[in-house]
Formats: structure tokens, sequence, C-alpha cells
């Protein structure tokens, strides 16, 4: 068995992911590229005696990186250990394709060109000459329709015949004049005694006049560097002159531009003419029409969310009550037993339920993504966005974020540029999670007439929102200024959505999501329910067992282990957390009961509902409880109850939301600074309004 | 002519393009080149977001990126 490794590279929507799953007897294998968080995608299969691997890099314009995919894809082209590499071009779009491939071509690596969804071409009455392109560029070329499971055997038989070659047999080569520099060039390199690889050389140097810096890093430690960077300069000096060019890198665009035409011309005869995709866009982007139905297919996704991911929710929260009620019969009592059963069941529990809400949001976001769409949506928007400096695309994650924060930072993945990517992933906090609803609700009905009851909601709502993009205006200006966020943005044509693709991205992300509740969050809980279990007080036990004893009436008995409990939470680690950290919330009058509450709401933000029913002691209080209500209005007065509000709008979101942060952003600065600032941010806001409000004589 | 100064429906052939340099590498891996086929295809009401046809790829634009593209009709 000899094993074969190869490398599938190629721009984004020319269907790579319909290619490997076409392949039949294929295992997919996903995972993150070593340290990013790149996703990773692997087939291996079988093949006669050969054992083929193909890594499937991601999709990227060309080699000069820009976004962290790019980078990835690259450096894994230049150093990575591959024996050939597959390189997918849409047949509809050949001519801009092939820029990449002749970029991929100047590294002269043994390649395949698989040129996909040739059925679309061949449907509009098109025609590729496979042969011809083979011919031109040197290297073999398989037409292929993953669609229509065309050409994929064809393709892994040539991958055996590539791979049995022993090098690159390619053609193409740039004008004279530039042939000429580069060769000078090649021989400085290979004097280099660590050099004697001519290709190698020859990829080396068309980089290095293009000015990459990547290459020159490589480049830099090598004993002829100086003289190499001396013969560089004249080199590139030379060509500008010859070719009245700003940059030896606008020379090599214009060469492999001109290539790529003048190949179109010799293998595609396609009649043109106005496409689907034209007339769909003529309603969808229409400059009035555009945005309002753009807005009712967002109305329509969230209901969709919403109304049907709460379908199974009661029935979840059913079995999980059920399975914590038989975990408790099972386990010896005690205290692994409270743990699981008290701690990390429920909490699980509570998380899981959220899964069919999420699921139906990600295949709404796939759907959107795959037929086009979304390209549509950011075209749309960006005007607007831009004046927060957010850009387009960052509408997606930003809606996800009133579903729930943590795909909403899932999302934020569709924004390849870092920085974008970071502005919104900070503000994504603003957007009111559909866990803070039943706090709101709480605190509404407490403290606010009931007829504006729906408008003080909306006001929450709409304000966080305002909020979050004031602060990526001032976060725009203040770190992340002086470079340009470029909005150039292919704009697929559309196309029917993948069932296969779909179904795979679901289960991949139901996995991952699964993996994290019983992993990072059931470790969560256990921490929360050793501080608000420990340490035990016996005495305080005891004399409340004996008044209990004594209690005549039901309701009695019911009132003292309420008590006791909030007693117990007093004296547990928590409670003493909660009256170390009062002086801090103290400003704004809070107590030490309303500072745990809005600890624990870091947990979960539906947490702070029940920890205020149990500190105010008076049981299992959902939003309706309307003792908790009159507790609350005894307890706490309007201006308290207002920064409370504003408090749980702007501080850190729960803790699965942060630590989901964290694994999608890997600088520790970044992650110090999202864990800090909105909670100062949120200290300022409630002692503004605290203030101004007794100002007022509230 | 800048392609921020065409209306829509209108082509031509692209002469020259200027942008700072991550934008303008970008404008090349799409195709927007010199020599290729530029047609307008869309822009919106208050012409920040553009949207243009090269050699069969749409791609979106800003107006300072459309300013920056220069077309032979």
């Amino acid at each position: 068995m000899r094993e074969i490794r190869a490398v599938m590279v190629g721009q984004p929507n020319v269907g790579k992911s319909s290619i490997i799953n076409a392949i039949s007897g294929a295992r997919l294998h996903v995972g993150n590229f070593a340290g990013v968080t790149v996703e990773k995608k692997e087939v291996t299969f079988k093949r006669g005696e050969y054992e083929i691997d193909i890594v499937d890099l991601p999709g990227i314009y060309s080699l000069n990186a820009y976004t962290p995919e790019e980078h990835v894809a690259k450096n894994y082209l230049i150093e990575g250990e591959y024996d050939l590499i597959i390189n997918v071009v849409d047949a509809n779009v050949l001519q801009r394709n092939l820029i990449l491939t002749l970029q991929l071509l100047d590294m002269r690596k043994r390649t395949v060109l698989v040129v996909n969804m040739v059925d679309e071409v061949e449907a509009q009455g098109g025609r590729i000459d496979g042969e011809m392109l083979s011919k031109l560029l040197g290297i073999p070329v398989v037409l292929t329709s993953a669609k229509e499971g065309r050409g994929v055997d064809e393709l892994v038989d040539r991958i055996i015949e590539t791979f049995q070659k022993e090098r690159c047999d390619c053609e193409i080569y740039y004008h004279e004049k530039i042939e000429e520099e580069i060769e000078g060039l090649v021989e400085i390199l290979l004097k280099s005694p660590h050099f004697n690889d001519r290709d190698l050389a020859r990829f080396y140097t068309i980089r290095l006049l293009e000015n990459d810096e990547d290459i020159y890093k490589i480049i830099h430690d090598l004993p002829i560097f100086l003289e190499l960077h001396e013969a560089l300069g004249e080199s590139i000096r030379r060509l500008k002159l010859e070719f009245d060019a700003e940059s030896v890198a606008d020379i090599f665009a214009d060469e492999r531009s001109a290539i790529a035409r003048s190949i179109v011309m010799q293998v595609v005869t396609l009649p043109r003419r106005e496409s689907l995709t034209d007339r769909i866009d003529q309603i969808l982007i229409h400059p009035i029409w555009g945005l309002p139905i753009f807005l009712l297919f967002m109305w329509l996704l969230f209901q969709v969310t919403f109304e049907v991911g709460s379908l199974p929710m009661e029935y979840i929260d059913q079995v999980v009550t059920n399975f914590a009620e038989w975990l408790r019969g099972i386990l010896p009592p005690g205290d692994l037993n409270s743990v699981i059963t008290d701690g990390v069941v429920p909490a699980v529990g509570a998380i899981i339920m959220f899964l069919p809400n999420i699921l139906i949001l990600f295949l709404g976001i796939n759907l959107l993504e795959q037929t086009g769409y979304m390209a549509r949506a950011a075209f749309l928007l960006d005007g607007f966005l831009k004046h927060f400096g957010l850009q387009g695309k960052a509408f997606i994650p930003l809606v996800s974020g009133f579903g729930c924060t943590v795909p909403a930072y899932m999302a934020a993945r569709t924004l390849k540029n870092p920085k974008d990517r970071l502005i919104t992933m900070l503000i994504l906090g603003f957007m009111n999670c559909s866990a803070r609803l039943p706090v709101y609700v709480l605190l509404i009905a407490a403290f606010f007439p009931t007829k504006s009851a729906g408008n003080i909601l909306f006001t929450i709502y709409i304000g966080g929102a305002l909020m979050g993009l004031v602060v990526a205006k001032i976060l725009r200006k203040l770190l992340f200024k002086g470079e340009p966020e470029p909005f150039v943005m292919e704009m697929p044509p559309y196309r029917f959505p993948s069932l296969k693709v779909l179904a795979m991205e679901l289960w991949i992300k139901t996995k991952l999501f699964i993996k994290k509740a019983g992993t990072f969050i059931a470790g969560a809980a256990m921490v929360i329910w050793f501080l608000s279990s420990y340490p035990l007080n016996g005495e305080l036990r005891h004399s409340y067992e004996e008044k209990m004893a004594q209690a005549t009436t039901q309701e009695e008995r019911v009132r003292l282990q309420n008590e006791l409990a909030a007693r117990n939470l007093e004296y547990s680690y928590l409670g003493r957390i909660g009256k170390t950290i009062e002086p801090l919330f103290s400003p704004f009058g809070f107590d030490w009961r309303l500072s745990v509450a809005v600890v624990s709401g870091l947990a979960a933000k539906e947490v702070i509902v029940s920890t205020l029913a149990t500190l105010y002691a008076v049981g299992e209080g959902g939003e309706e409880s309307s003792t908790l209500i009159s507790k609350l209005r005894e307890n706490i007065d309007f201006k308290t109850a207002v920064a409370l509000i504003l408090i749980i709008m702007i501080y850190s979101p729960c803790v699965a939301a942060m630590s989901t942060f964290y694994s999608e952003v890997p600088q520790w600065a970044w992650r110090a600074f999202y864990t800090i600032y909105p909670n100062i941010l949120a200290w300022i806001a409630a002692f503004t309004a605290y203030r101004l409000l007794a100002l007022l004589g509230y | 002519m800048r392609v921020s100064e065409m209306k829509i429906g209108e082509s031509g052939i692209i002469e020259r393009v200027t942008a700072p340099e991550p934008i303008k590498g970008r404008l090349f891996a799409m195709g927007v080149s010199k020599g290729n086929r530029l047609r307008l295809l869309d822009h919106t009401l208050k012409k920040e977001t553009w949207e243009v046809e090269v050699e069969g790829t749409r791609i979106a634009l800003r107006r300072e990126e459309a300013e920056g593209i220069e077309v032979r009709q």
C-alpha cells in the first residue's frame, strides 16, 4: 500500500466540498489547522494499491494572502508536506480561476486541474475543451460535475497517474524580459548551499519580485541574502521601467490576466446571455425593494428559529429532568449525587435545550450562504453599517446575537477580515440574547406600569443594538484606526443548495456543540454548585430543623425551608463572595444579594431570576411569580432596578459565550480586553443612570 | 471614465486600476485587471455600494473602489 498525499486548492465557491463528498467511500475528518480556528477537512480512501489522503484547504482567491484562511492555505502550500496539488476551478468563471492556477503553477509541483460545474456551462449551450486546456497548461485536466457525479472516478485515476510522474510538465512562461530577470535571480539563489531545487528557486524569485513578505522571511537568513537583495532591487527597477508599471506585482497581474484570457479564448465556447442570476438579482437587490425583501427573509428566519426551535424545548427539559431523577435514584446519596443531579445535569440540560434553536439558525444561515443570498444581504447593508465602522457581512452575526451569543460568535467567521471580525465579536454582547428575556420580563413587571411593558422591552432591545453600533464606531476610531477595510466581495451566482453538504455541516455543528456542553459547561456547573453549597453550616441547619418540627402549618414549613436555603446561601462561598463584592455595586444601591445575582448571571443569564428568587427566599420563582415581584418591590427601589437592567444589558455575557469568544480569538490581549471593558462600561452606565434618577427625585 | 460615473447596464474595457495594496491584489484576483470587460449591474440607492460584472464574475465594491477603476467604452 503506497500513500499519496494531496492538497485541494481553489477559489471560494468552486464546489471543493461537493467533490470531496462525491468521492465514494471517502472518510471525512474535520479538525482545525494547528493553532488557528480555521477548519481543516481531510479525507482518506483506498484505490487499488494506493491510499489517497486529501487535505481540503480553505478557499483562496490568490497567493497574496490577506485573510486568516488565506494565510493558512498559503503556509500549507509552501511549507506543508504533500505529493501533489488538486486545483479545483469553476467552469463558469474559468478565466478568473485560472489566475490562481497560474500562481500555483509557478511552484512547478505536480498538479491536477479539476474543471468543476462543467454541466452548468453545457446547460447554457457552452463547451470546454479539456484536452486543449491540458495541452496549453501542461498538466492533466479533468472535467467534472460533482452534482452529477461526473468525472470523479477519472479524477482519482489522474491523481494516481500524476503521482507516478517525477515532476510537473508545466508549460507556462511569462514575457521573455520577465523570464530573463527570473533566470538571473535564480542563479544567485542556487549559489546558496541550502538551495538546489531550481523549480523552488524560480517560485521564490517570482514571489520575491511580487514583494511577498512571507518568502522574504524565509530568504532573509540565507548567506546570499545581501547579494540577492541588491540584484532583486535592480531587477524590479528594470522591469518597472520596461513595462511602465507601478510595481512588479502589477506586471505579473497583467501577465497572468492576459495568459488566462488567451487560454479561455482557445478552450471555452460559451454563448453569453442574461443568466437566471441576473434576473433574480434585479429583484433581490433592487435599489428600492431589496431592503424590504431582505428584512422579510430575516423576520421569517427568526420566526422559524424561535417558533419551531421552541417546540422540542419542553420535551428536552422533561427528558433531562427525568434523567436527573433517575440518576438521583441509582447513585449513592451524598455529594457526588448532588453535584451531578443538582449541578451538572440541569446545567448541561439547559444548554442542550437551545440545540434546536441553534441548529435551525445555522441551517438558515448555511442556506443563505450556499444559495448565494448572504453576499446580497451584505451588499444591501454595507452602506448603513459602514457608518459604524462595520462591514455588510457583520449583519449576520449581529442578528444571530438576538438569539444566542454563542452561535453569533461562530457566525462571525463569515467575516474574513480579522479586524472586522474582532470588532463585530466585541459588540455582539450588546445584542440582547434570548436568555436575558426572562430577567427583563421580571424586572419590567415589578417596576414599570403594565401598559408600557412592551415598549420598555422594545426600548431595551433597540437600545442595546444602538449602543453596540456606537461602541463599534468608537472601537474603530480608537483601536483599529488607520488601516482600510476593503469591501471587495464576490457575488456568487444563485445555486440550489446541496442537501448532502447541508446535512454534513449540521452534523459537524451538533457534534461540536454537544462536546462543548459535555466538557466546559459541565465543569462550570460543578464550580457554581460547589460555591453555593459549601461550606455547610450544621448549627444553622439544626436550629431550622427544630423550628420546622414545631411548625404547625405546611405554609410555615415552606417558609422556613426557604429561609434556611437563603441563610445557607449567605453562609456559602458564593454568599461570602457577594459580601466581598458588595462595595463594588453599592454606589448604585445593590446589596449583596443583587451583587450575587449579577455575578451568577455570568453562568447563564436565566440564572439571575432563580438566584433572585432563592436570595429573596420565596422558593421556586418564575418570571410570573407575584410573590417575587412584591418582594423585589419591597427591597429594591426604581433607580436601582434601572441600574440593574443596564448592568444586564451591557456586562459580560455568560461563560458559554465567553469561552466561545476565547476559542475563536487566540490573542490574549483581546481576550483580556473583551473580559474587562463591558463590565467597566456597564458600571459607568449603571452609576450614571442611578445618579441622574436620584437627582430627578426618583 | 470611472466606474463610479457609469450608468447601470453600461460596460467598458478596464484601462487602469488604482487602489491601495490589499484591495488592489484582491481586485486582480477577482479578474478586475487591464483588458477585461466590466459591466455595471447595480448600485444601492445612495450609491455607496456597487455591483459590477467582470468576465462572468459579479463583484460588490464600495464607492472608493469604484472611483479607482477606469474603463474605456
